[in-house]
């Protein structure tokens, strides 16, 4: 009995590493390698400006929205088909991590509010819904957008605002309202936004995908790139909230602790430098920063089941203490926001326009 | 040999008992009987243990003695109410008075690491007006302490103990940020924030000394609420597992099984050393100073009992105030059942507070008080319901069957200093052949006053929840403090702001006794940031040659 406990345990734990291996592994299997892209010269005609680009000729090539010219933002480049999809399935990819995060984080968390109220169960299906479309999405190599998925996704940016609004009721609810207590022990105020996260990632990769050939890919009427990078760094700084609040809820006892709340700012603010700036070929610092928040995001998993460790009985007493201690599936959304930033610094890096 | 704790000492051969690691040890340094060390201490709670702490860590020579067993708290405590009644101080005492005080259980504990062993974590500073009560407030004694400097200490021991607070307490000056977050509510404190913020008042999380996070090798709190019959997981910040480690690892020596029955003086009238039982026989242990330790009752009458011809009405005890003003604090309560569950035993008992009534000063009595979710276990609520109502059988099952839908809330009171409270010596004579204290106390208007606003008070505050049933339990007490009083004249006090006694300067005092007056809250923060202080004041003392 004990022993069957334990291998559930073990199982249950790697899955997310798994799942989070299966997806970065794909990337050298379904993409080759940037640098031997075939049709990066062989353009048509809309695209011929890019490859002038590349020689270091002016941008402007696409006309800028009121949007664009009010921010002041130079206009986004043609992207090749192939770039766009590939970056597509790079965004699926990290939407997928983003809804594998939400699916067991909101699973545990539910669980243990004991699916009080029939509504708790809703992130589960929609985020398990997601990540089937993620899946879907970053095996699939053709280029416009799947009705299906898009709807999934839309879904699913549409259930973190609902859940957003139960849990701001939640803690309204409480004694106190909105105190520190609450703010603790409620429910989680950002938590819902993550599902809503990956329902914006996944939409933005139908958006790119979307292939309309000689137009910038753009996402929500914006240029694709700035915009995408705009969201994994808005996404990353509300991830820092919610795992600040909760590091500081336990005291900051391990000074490992401070890491999700000084590394991956760093990262967001290096996103939203790319979303912002004019443009520039290289972001080898934003590259490797949000190379190592990825890498954090895996790690935090490695530093939370050591918490889990350290509650009576340890992961002898998995069974209470995975409930108890610091939720396993949550760093990894920093993972998922990373790599979306990482698909973003791709369009825009393939084009070197931003 | 019998590993039970409470049959053979543990702590000695160069080694104590690993708190920490099932069935490991830690080294201990020991000394010799006839070494004169430089400070016996008896008693290892939240004065004794502390204070051993401090004076190791400062680089003296110390032994602390105590009466009661060294528990390993992950092996020997039982999730059961009736076995860890082990941890209480159950030897022989008559109580008498007109409001008798029912010892032992809520009152006394008898282990290394003191009462803080079986304690509810309540850590609670004092209102500053209450150290000049009788000049600013108007009754009972002023201390001689200064509520700014005791502000510093009591900032030491809340580190110390990584008390679990609220961000911001609602009342008093402002104190510096609690080191852990607090606690989640449960059901119980829940009700007690609904019904505070019904009435109108305050309430806040309480600080408490269990672990909201891990802390080395401790577990932070795991909710099951076996608080005051033990905390087996060590998320409880006893003395047990915050100085007593501490002190052994400065060098300190902890004699588990050690009564001392008296303390001797010689031809000069100073303290030489302290006579005590343990493996069978009396044993004589030679120190350079001596510091009694042992509360509110034992302190007192091993200063009695320590009478020669020069000292005939015991130690330190010109003033004749040696177990005099004796002060245990009102506990009433008020219950009542709700509709939903409640299972107030989940968690700590007391996670929420309002000491609203401590920090207004518009009643017609004087002193204050504060109230607490409650979460009686089980036996002890048959128990309750068996005296207040005389519940027995039948009847006795069916209240049982609400259980887990009971909510209360409990004071903690101050009771005025009368020089009538106290322990005095009986004829009896305990297993040691020692004379048995005798402890009388009674109530004055003023305590019956408080008791009745704070009744009033709590009705009205369950019935705005809409609890039903309620009832009042009138005549619970608990904590003892005073009886050998802190003061700044030999004539009215028996030791001074140091802990040291007028009349013997290398005899010190250093636990709940030396309070002059109670306040309206739980006393264990306060004595041991008295002992911090006086850790600090001898050893300033000692580079200045004031010893
Ligand atoms: C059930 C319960 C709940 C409590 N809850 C709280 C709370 O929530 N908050 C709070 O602040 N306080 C609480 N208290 C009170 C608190 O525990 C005491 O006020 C505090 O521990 C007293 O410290 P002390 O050092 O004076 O005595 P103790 O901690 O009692 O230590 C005295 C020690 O001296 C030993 N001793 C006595 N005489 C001798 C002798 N002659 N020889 C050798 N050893 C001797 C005893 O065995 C004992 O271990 C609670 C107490 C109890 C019993
Ligand atoms: S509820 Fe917490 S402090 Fe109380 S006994 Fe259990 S673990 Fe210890």
């Amino acid at each position: 009995m004990k022993t069957k406990q334990a291998g559930l345990g073990l199982l249950g734990s790697l899955a997310l590493g798994a799942i989070g291996i299966a997806l970065f592994g794909r990337e050298r299997e379904a993409f080759p390698p940037r640098r031997q892209l075939p049709d990066r010269l062989a353009l048509p005609l809309p695209d011929q400006r890019g490859a002038e680009r590349l020689r270091g000729l002016r941008r402007g090539d696409t006309p800028r929205s009121p949007f664009q010219r009010w921010l002041g933002l130079p206009s986004s480049p043609a992207v090749s088909r192939a770039a766009r999809v590939r970056a597509a399935r790079r965004l699926n990819r990290s939407a997928g991590l983003l809804a594998t995060s939400v699916l067991l984080d909101s699973a545990l968390e539910h669980y243990r509010g004991s699916f009080r109220n029939p509504a708790m169960y809703t992130p589960l299906g929609v985020s398990a819904l997601s990540l089937a479309a993620s899946l879907h999405g970053t095996g699939d190599p053709r280029s416009g957008r799947h009705p299906f998925r898009s709807a999934l996704y839309a879904a699913a940016a549409v259930t973190g605002i609902v859940g957003t609004g139960f849990h701001i009721y939640n803690i309204t609810r409480r004694p106190g309202g909105f105190v520190w207590q609450n703010l603790f022990y409620g429910a989680p105020l950002g938590a819902p936004m993550a599902i809503s996260l990956a329902g914006l990632m996944g939409s933005a990769a139908e958006h790119v995908r979307d292939d309309r050939p000689g137009t910038a890919p753009r996402v929500f009427g914006l240029p694709a790139g700035r915009m995408l990078a705009a969201m994994a760094g808005g996404g990353i700084l509300g991830t820092v909230g919610e795992a600040g609040l909760l590091h500081f809820r336990g005291a900051f006892h391990n000074p490992a602790m401070f890491l999700p709340v000084t590394m991956p700012p760093v990262a967001a603010a290096l996103l939203l430098n790319t979303a912002a700036a004019p443009a520039r070929r290289d972001r080898w610092l934003t590259r490797w920063w949000l190379r190592l928040t990825a890498l954090l995001g895996f790690a935090g998993v490695g530093f939370h089941a050591y918490g889990v460790q350290r509650n009576m009985g340890g992961w002898r007493n998995w069974s209470q203490n995975v409930l108890n201690g610091p939720p396993l599936p949550a760093p990894p959304s920093f993972t998922g926001l990373a790599l979306a930033g990482l698909a973003a610094l791709d369009l825009l890096e393939d084009e070197p326009d931003a | 040999m019998s590993d039970d704790p409470r049959h053979a000492p543990r702590a000695g051969h160069g080694r104590a008992p690993d708190v920490f690691r099932p069935g490991a040890w830690v080294p201990m340094r020991e000394y010799g009987e006839d070494e004169a060390v430089d400070f016996v201490i008896v008693g290892t709670g939240a004065g004794g243990g502390t204070l051993a702490c401090k004076l190791a860590e400062h680089g003296f020579s110390v032994v602390a003695m105590d009466a009661g067993p060294y528990f390993r708290p992950l092996e020997d405590f039982a999730s059961d109410e009736a076995e860890q009644s082990k941890l209480y101080w159950t030897d022989d005492r008559i109580s008498t008075g007109e409001n008798p005080i029912q010892l032992g259980s809520n009152n006394s504990g008898k282990a290394v690491g003191g009462s803080t062993v079986h304690f509810a974590m309540v850590s609670l500073r004092f209102r500053p007006e209450w150290f000049k009560s009788r000049t600013l407030l108007g009754y009972g004694f002023d201390w001689p302490l200064d509520w700014q400097e005791m502000w510093h200490y009591y900032h030491e021991v809340e580190e110390a103990l990584k008390i679990a607070g609220p961000i911001t307490y609602p009342w008093g000056p402002p104190r510096p940020r609690y080191p852990y977050r607090a606690h989640p509510l449960n059901a119980a404190a829940m009700a007690l924030a609904k019904g505070c913020e019904a009435m109108g008042v305050a309430w806040t999380e309480t600080p408490i000394a269990t672990l909201s996070a891990p802390r080395g090798l401790a577990h932070p709190c795991v909710y099951r609420g076996f608080c005051v019959t033990g905390c087996s997981t060590n998320a409880k910040q006893s003395a047990l597992v915050t100085w007593i480690p501490r002190a052994i690892a400065a060098g300190a020596e902890i004699r588990d099984l050690a009564m001392v029955g008296r303390v001797e003086t010689g031809p000069d009238g100073l303290a030489t050393g302290v006579h005590y039982h343990r493996e069978g026989r009396w044993r004589f242990q030679k120190a350079r100073n001596v510091v009694v330790a042992g509360y509110s009752i034992e302190t007192p009458r091993l200063l009695l009992n320590s009478a020669t011809a020069r000292y005939p009405q015991g130690l330190a005890n010109s003033s004749g105030l040696v177990g005099k003003y004796l002060m245990v604090q009102a506990n009433q309560a008020v219950w009542g059942k709700m509709e939903a569950e409640v299972r107030s035993y989940k968690a700590p008992p007391s996670l929420a507070i309002t000491e609203h009534w401590n920090y207004d000063d518009n009643k017609d009595f004087f002193g204050g008080y504060c109230y607490m979710s409650q979460g009686p276990l089980p036996q002890l609520w048959a128990n309750t319901q068996i005296n207040a109502h005389g519940l027995w059988g039948e009847p006795l099952m069916q209240e049982m069957q609400d259980y887990n839908h009971q909510v209360g809330l409990k004071i903690v009171g101050e009771m005025l200093p009368q020089e009538r409270n106290g322990v005095t010596l009986a004829e009896d004579k305990d297993q040691y052949g020692l004379p048995v204290p005798r402890v009388s106390y009674s109530w004055c208007d003023n305590d019956k006053a408080l008791i009745a606003h704070s009744l009033g008070f709590m009705e009205k505050a369950l019935g705005a929840i809409d609890a039903t049933d309620i009832w009042r339990q009138e005549d619970d007490t608990c904590h003892l403090n005073g009886g050998a009083r802190m003061g700044g004249d030999p004539r009215t006090s028996v030791v001074d702001a140091d802990c040291r006694s007028w009349d013997i300067r290398n005899l010190w005092i250093c636990d709940g006794s030396v309070f002059p007056t109670v306040g309206g809250v739980n006393p264990s923060l306060t004595i041991q940031a008295i002992a911090c202080r006086t850790g600090d004041r001898i050893k300033q003392m000692a580079t200045r040659g004031e010893l």
